[in-house]
């Protein structure tokens, strides 16, 4: 159920990005979608993320523009802080959400 | 970002000639599939989704028979770049409405240190954009002939 939730965080994020990057990526020769497409797009997905989990992740755009993070060799990619050894373990586990000791972000293991 | 710098974003596992698929579909996943047999990308799934979306949002097929499917995701670890030609050309919603035969995968983590994600594309873009580059990657049959084409080696 977490795992399913993170997931869809990761999916909002990469939207979010793909939204940030639309002028830069039509500069670029690609045909872009309207603004409109995407943030209907967004929205849909949106709604498939519990509450509060979407407040903690605006809250943390706000502040960090990348709000969920990818843990790596047990280290957090947003501010490279070396994770405790009994966080990645849970982490893993994908039975909750897990934030950063240190920054705060929410935390996504790639493996 | 120089040519050089590009070629560096590409791997021998990550180039296929000739390629299997037969539509749209097939191309993003045999292109992906590359990342992850080399242990790239644990969660298929979620970049796979990504590309889908970003093609349903509108085609990365470019025109001139090439299509380079791109996007950021949270599981890709870092900048890198997949090539595949196919035999027979292939309806990439392109458009130019043509088909395509050369296709690149250039996938990205959201935030690099060293931003090389949009200047690739844009080098990429501006490669096969000339007609003498598209004809020497319709003909490289092996990897060390493609890199030589991407570093711009007569």
């Amino acid at each position: 159920m977490v795992k399913k939730q993170l997931e869809l965080l990761v999916a909002l994020q990469d939207l979010d990005m793909m939204i940030r990057e639309v002028e830069d990526v039509k500069q670029l020769g690609f045909e872009t979608p309207s603004l409109d497409k995407l943030e209907k797009a967004r929205e849909e997905l949106r709604e498939k993320i519990g509450k509060p989990l979407y407040a903690t992740y605006e809250r943390l755009k706000a502040r960090y523009k990348r709000a969920i993070v990818p843990v790596k060799d047990d280290t957090c990619l947003g501010c490279f802080m070396r994770l405790p050894t009994s966080l990645a373990a849970r982490g893993r586990e994908d039975a909750e959400v897990i934030t950063c000791e240190n920054c705060g972000r929410i935390l996504y293991w790639l493996e | 970002m120089t040519r050089e710098e590009l070629a560096r974003l590409f791997s021998e596992q990550r180039f296929i000639v000739p390629m299997r698929a037969k539509n749209k579909d097939e191309v993003l996943e045999e292109l992906l599939d590359t990342f992850v047999r080399e242990g790239l990308i644990r969660n298929r799934a979620i970049v796979l989704e990504m590309l889908h979306k970003r093609e349903s949002l509108g085609s990365t097929g470019i025109g001139k028979g090439v299509a380079i499917p791109h996007g950021r995701s949270t599981a890709v670890p870092d900048v890198s770049i997949a090539f595949g030609r196919s035999a027979a050309p292939i309806d990439f919603d392109s458009i130019d409405g043509k088909p395509a035969q050369l296709f690149f995968m250039v996938l990205a983590p959201p935030q690099e240190l060293n931003s090389r994600y949009l200047p690739a594309l844009g080098r990429l873009v501006e490669l096969v954009n000339e007609s003498k580059n598209r004809k020497r990657l319709l003909a490289a049959e092996s990897f060390a002939e493609f890199v030589a084409v991407i570093k711009g080696e007569e």
